[in-house]
């Protein structure tokens, strides 16, 4: 439905974005995902007309984007990052007017705008003034706006951002039900979003594509080995070298402020009952043993995006060494709680 | 011709829902009554030299345009640019001219409905003495015309800037120059010079159409201007997105 190929924009000397391709395929879920700063809005801009590309070409179902620009953004429908509306105007005002500018005639504007409505749940607030409206609510306002005039694609700029996490929830399922009618593009930095909702993922940083796939094939392609996450009462004194030396350990490493070990084993090997052993017949507290799950999308894309890119966008993707078991700021107890 | 409907629906909307634009109606009002009681009070002077009262009350009160413009415009496009919401605008199927056209056209609509009341003062007179009502006509075009061009020009302004503020300086700075040429008009000695600055001079050209004088020099300069600023305003626009 999408295809952008070879987008490239400059500001001035500045490149902030160098020669991504994407296509979003009909039905599709495409999730884009880059830290701050990594190009996402611009890329996203170009790919809704708001801001011509430096080179490159956008068609949206099939039709150019600068070539024809009307029938093109007739099929799209956009929320930006900052959802900006009048805020003077009532809410079915608003949705009224937004109809009208996409050519909607009078009757058409009146069912669209019910529709609307009711799939973004706006019911109890279409009379109210767009100023006085929850940050949640005015999103749902903008996704509204988005949906109005039916397009078949839908591209949602960072939906969640700046709303509390019951806000995020709603939104999320909204999303996920808009899936169903729309293809969809959906930008945004945070993972478990993208794991939640998306078919598929495009990492982008600095401007380029450092990785595309489903979450699974990115997740099975970046996973590292297997660890296990071990606590010992008061961490005695000589027991990260005894576990070290365990057979199928290859290393111990410190697994943050709790005093917990990582150890990280040989691909297949489980050596648990050995760490118990060990445990009991030291005389060890062991208060936690435990597999860590594989590499999440959040593993790899911080180990993607902060690894060196002067190596440059591909090359990184066969060339890096596989993911190590995340830093503590990385680590999966923060990622369920973003989730929730 | 959709999107510059539901542009100039939606501005008209917001001039009469903001306060400012009540408080200028206001003082639209106040200001243009003393200058017509005034205008009164001194041809009932039987010193006076007389003339049709409606005639002085135009050639005072088109000066006020040179506040009401940068006032009127300034909010136009800036705010769009400054909140965002120009980025849902202009990715509609819409282009920057339509948009420019029907935010132009609610100013002028807006304006115009600051004249409406003014007509009570013609009634009035109407009531006392014979009015010439092919003069009040021109007076009326005139003043639509010189307000066209200025919101006009207040609208590239506005397009030219995020800022408000800066919009409306830029706008009343550009007016400025243009009511100085009408002033200069008066101080040059060079003849050819003193020719074209009568040509743009908007003194004269009130004056000759608070006589009832329309010439179409002065059709074609004021139309003519207002599609070049307008024209202007929506290159702005453009131009935005290329930086």
């Amino acid at each position: 439905m999408i295809e952008a190929h070879d987008l490239t924009r400059r500001y001035g000397d500045f490149t902030a974005v160098s020669g991504i391709s994407l296509s979003v395929k009909e039905g599709e879920i495409l999730g884009m995902l880059g830290p701050n700063g990594a190009g996402k809005t611009t890329t996203i801009r170009m790919i809704t007309g708001f801001l011509p590309p430096t080179s490159g070409t956008v068609t949206v179902d099939g039709k150019d984007l600068f070539e024809s620009p009307r029938e093109a953004r007739r099929q799209l429908g956009y929320l930006p990052e900052n959802v900006s509306l009048y805020p003077e105007m009532r809410v079915d005002e608003y949705l009224d007017y937004r109809a009208r500018l996409e050519g909607l005639s009078r009757g058409e504007t009146r069912s669209a705008i019910a529709v609307a409505v009711e799939r973004c749940l706006l019911g109890d607030v279409r009379h109210q003034i767009i100023g006085t409206l929850s940050k949640g609510f005015r999103q749902r306002v903008g996704l509204a706006t988005a949906i109005l005039h039916n397009p078949r694609v839908l591209v949602l700029d960072e939906p969640t951002v700046g709303l509390d996490p019951k806000q995020i929830i709603s939104i999320r399922e909204l999303i996920r039900e808009l899936g169903r009618q729309h293809t969809l593009l959906l930008s945004t930095h945070i993972l478990p979003e993208v794991e939640l909702l998306c078919d598929r993922v495009v990492i982008i940083d600095q401007g380029q594509i450092i990785a595309e796939g489903t979450p699974e094939s990115l997740r099975e392609r970046w996973t590292g080995n297997p660890s296990l996450r071990v606590i010992l009462k008061d961490a005695p004194s000589g027991a990260a070298e005894a576990l070290a030396s365990l057979p199928g350990v290859l290393r111990v490493k410190d697994g943050g402020p709790d005093g917990s070990w990582i150890l990280e084993c040989e691909p297949g090997s489980d050596p648990r009952e050995e760490v118990f052993r060990t445990a009991v017949s030291a005389g060890w507290v062991l208060l936690e043993l435990g597999r860590q799950r594989g590499a999440t999308l959040e593993d790899i894309f911080v180990r993607l995006t902060t690894a060196d890119v002067a190596a440059g966008g591909a090359a990184k993707l066969e060339g890096a060494p596989p993911l190590e078991t995340p830093a503590a700021p990385a680590g999966e107890n923060e990622t369920e709680e973003v989730v929730s | 011709m959709n999107g510059v409907l539901a542009t100039y629906r939606r501005e008209l909307r917001a001039f009469f829902f903001s306060p400012l634009a009540y408080v200028m109606l206001f003082f639209f009002l106040v200001v243009t009554g003393v200058i017509f009681v005034y205008i009164v009070g001194q041809l009932n002077n039987p010193a006076s030299p007389g003339g049709p009262p409606l005639k002085f009350f135009f050639t005072a009160t088109w000066l006020m345009l040179l506040l009401l413009g940068p006032l009127l415009t300034m909010r136009l496009v800036s705010e769009e640019l400054r909140s965002g919401s120009i980025e849902v605008l202009m990715t509609a199927p819409v282009t920057e001219g339509q948009v420019i056209a029907g935010k132009f056209l609610a100013a002028l609509t807006f304006y115009a409905f600051l004249w409406l009341p003014t007509l009570g003062y013609a009634g009035m007179i109407a009531l006392y003495e014979k009015v010439d009502w092919g003069p009040v006509v021109a007076g009326y075009l005139g003043v639509l015309l010189i307000g066209a061009l200025f919101l006009a020009i207040g609208i590239f302004s506005s397009a030219m800037t995020r800022s408000q503020l800066l919009a409306a300086m830029m706008t009343a700075a550009l007016l400025f120059v243009l009511f100085l040429l009408g002033v200069f008009e008066e101080l040059v000695n060079n003849d050819v010079l003193k020719r074209a600055l009568g040509y743009v001079s908007i003194f004269n050209h009130i004056d000759e159409l608070a006589n009832g004088i329309v010439d179409t020099r002065r059709l074609v300069f004021y139309l003519s201007g207002t599609l070049f600023f307008l024209f202007l305003a929506s290159r702005a626009l453009e131009d935005k997105k290329w930086r």
